[in-house]
């Protein structure tokens, strides 16, 4: 018998997203610290969900509690109703791909792919077909009889995919794989990584402290902070809507402006006076608000607009401190009167360093992450 | 300091291995031409070396039981003691490898080793008063009626087995120890990941890569083995059938010196024939199994 996608999972019972995996009130730590907690997360049938976060936020271990490597201390996690909680890793039929790629060096391409099939006492001519189908779906037809050693390191990752993908587990678990390839090679894989989940549909959890690669693949992202999520949305939310200062420092760049309000729109950072366009809290309340660096304009003082653009949205004066063609945009930094610094990342050229410039910007631009749950001291 | 260049380095280099050179030149290659040289002399009746050369002692070595016998039983022996480290040293190793450095590693790894920080007198006494006729086996055998009187067990093969594997056995340890630790864990991991429960894991993935470390624990332990005298003398007396316990008894109360030398040259060339097909097989299995 022969589906025309053989590496497709096991069709899923119903259409549509649907919980495959839960966490409940899951906690984990080592000797006493508690380095996960996660109340609840519901990863769904098909989707591409990333765990982005900085090194030691809980983002392996919760990779790991998936596995089934690390033992929760509190908590469950069931994947389609089930519970496997207790469930040894090698019974939980999962897959993994590993930062390392962890090849067995000792068997050829072929037989790192075949183990798991093996395992399963697939039955010869079977495992064949599978095993081709798997390298064929990661672009490495040819390589079937090399060694690990003999492939360069983005060859290893397909391998590394290959393997995971042929014992079509329920949901496969990427921990940080792109993270060895040089930067190019990571472009590429995470498009062909991307083109593969969709096309057989498989669900993938994907650890990564990478926000670039996260953003670019997703269909959700959980950012991870101190073993909490600190928020979980698409990645258009994650970043246009960050639900806390954390987030919008650490999905793509912000200007963090955090200061009093000074009444009609008008925020105090120490000494430094804005306009945020806004209409923002009263005067004397503290406000946090974001403005990422691409929606910043800058203008020198002779190309001032009309005043009727003037007018609308925030400003700040200063002097450029700071500017670096990178590549695909300018990045300046606006020294502000009084000391604060502003980041800007345009199209068109900034003025010459030491230019009086105003930084303006559109009022849907500024995010108020005033209400947003302060970081908790830890 | 001038620059120099790399060939004046290296030469340097070599400069620096000439104490060792001239050390092993000394005391090493220069004695071993004398014996083979002794080992190529007829003797007259009382066993002094004939001024002629003739190949009469190695036909002795060969064809004599008494000679010929000790160098099977010295093979078969070392092959023995080599698999029963190995087969004993492996858990040690894996547990060894798989311990966190800390108190409790140094600890085993100390205990490990005691073999060889133990006087092989001191030892061998300790097989002594553990195997003779009253020490503490026959005396356990005796009182639980599983032997009716005390059994002659330093005299026994056992004892051989046993003395040698114990102080063998750190040499295969430690390279069984350096193999298991280097295997990357993520290895055995992915093998769970794929469905495979820790036996498997352990045959499929642990046991072929600890393969290098088998190697070098066989290519340590057989050789000595193949050679070592002192610690069945100590245990068992000089009469035990080893071909070193031959050698030294020719030297120590025969004074027949040739047919001494010519079996120490016989061993010799048995020892490094072993390692040479042990070596080569090794090599072709982790060619197998590393392309």
């Amino acid at each position: 018998m022969t589906s025309p996608d053989p590496l497709r999972p096991a069709p899923a019972p119903a259409a549509g997203p649907a919980a495959h995996v839960v966490i409940e009130e899951l906690a984990a730590g080592y000797e006493g610290t508690r380095v996960l907690d996660v109340p609840e997360l519901t990863i769904r049938r098909g989707e591409f969900l990333s765990i982005l976060g900085p090194s030691g936020c809980g983002k392996t271990t919760l990779l790991n509690a998936l596995a089934g490597f690390v033992r929760p201390s509190r908590g469950r996690i069931s994947v389609d109703g089930a519970d496997v909680t207790d469930v040894p890793p090698h019974r939980r039929g999962l897959g993994l791909v590993f930062q390392n790629y962890a090849l067995f060096p000792h068997l050829t391409v072929a037989g790192n792919v075949a183990y798991g099939l093996k395992v399963r006492r697939v039955e010869r001519a079977e495992r064949r077909e599978r095993v081709a189908e798997a390298l064929r779906l990661v672009g490495l037809e040819g390589y079937a009889d090399r060694r690990p050693r003999q492939l360069s390191g983005g060859q290893q990752q397909r391998v590394a995919v290959a393997r995971a993908l042929a014992t079509r587990p329920a949901v496969l678990l990427l921990d940080e794989p792109l993270s060895n390839l040089d930067a190019k090679l990571r472009r590429e894989m995470r498009v062909e990584l991307r083109e593969l989940q969709q096309r057989l549909g498989i669900t993938m959890v994907f650890v990564t402290h990478d926000q670039e690669e996260a953003l670019s693949l997703s269909d959700r992202i959980a950012v991870l902070n101190g073993g909490r999520v600190e928020q979980l949305d698409t990645p258009e939310r994650v970043y246009r809507a960050p639900a806390s200062r954390f987030v919008a420092e650490f999905v793509g760049a912000a200007n963090i402006l955090d200061g009093v309000a000074d009444g009609g729109g008008v925020l105090r950072i120490g000494d430094t006076v804005l306009r945020t366009g806004l209409p923002g809290p009263e005067r004397g309340r503290p406000a946090v608000l974001a403005l990422r660096p691409e929606r910043v304009r800058l203008h020198t003082a002779a190309a001032e607009p009309a005043s009727a653009d003037a007018g609308s949205g925030g400003a700040a004066s200063g002097v450029l401190g700071y500017r670096a063609f990178v590549g695909d945009a300018w990045h300046s930094e606006v020294h502000l009167a009084g000391g604060a610094t502003l980041s800007a990342r345009t199209h068109a050229e900034p003025p010459p360093l030491g230019s009086e410039v105003t930084a303006r910007w559109s009022a849907e631009d500024v995010i108020d992450l005033t209400t947003a749950p302060a970081e908790e001291a830890r | 300091m001038t620059r120099t260049s790399p060939t004046r380095g290296r030469a340097a280099g070599a400069g620096y291995a000439l104490p060792a050179v001239l050390f092993l030149a000394a005391l090493f290659a220069v004695p071993l031409a004398r014996i083979l040289e002794l080992s190529l002399h007829p003797v007259d009746g009382t066993g002094n070396p004939l001024p002629e050369f003739s190949l009469v002692q190695y036909q002795r070595v060969l064809t004599e039981p008494f000679f010929a016998e000790s160098l099977r039983s010295s093979l078969l022996t070392a092959l023995l003691v080599t698999v029963l480290c190995l087969l004993l040293g492996y858990p040690v190793a894996y547990a060894l490898a798989r311990t966190r450095p800390g108190v409790l590693r140094t600890v085993m790894f100390v205990i490990v080793v005691s073999p060889l920080l133990t006087s092989v007198v001191v030892r061998s006494y300790g097989w002594v008063v553990l195997l003779s006729a009253n020490g503490a086996v026959n005396r356990f055998l005796v009182a639980t009626g599983l032997a009716d009187a005390p059994v002659p067990l330093l005299t026994s093969y056992l004892a051989i087995v046993v003395s040698v594997t114990h102080v063998l056995l750190p040499f295969a340890v430690i390279p069984l120890t350096t193999a298991l630790g280097g295997i990357d864990g993520n290895l055995r991991r992915a093998s769970q990941m794929l469905g495979a429960g820790p036996i498997r894991t352990f045959w499929r993935i642990t046991v072929p890569l600890s393969l290098p470390g088998v190697a070098t624990g066989a290519l340590v332990v057989l050789p000595l083995a193949m050679g070592i005298y002192i610690t069945p003398l100590l245990v068992g007396g000089a009469n035990r059938p080893l071909a070193g316990l031959r050698v030294y008894s020719q030297i120590t109360s025969v004074y027949d010196y040739p047919v001494a030398a010519a079996l120490s040259f016989t061993l010799l060339l048995l020892t490094l024939l072993c390692v040479t097909v042990l070596g080569s097989g090794f090599r072709f299995w982790e060619r197998r199994l590393y392309g």
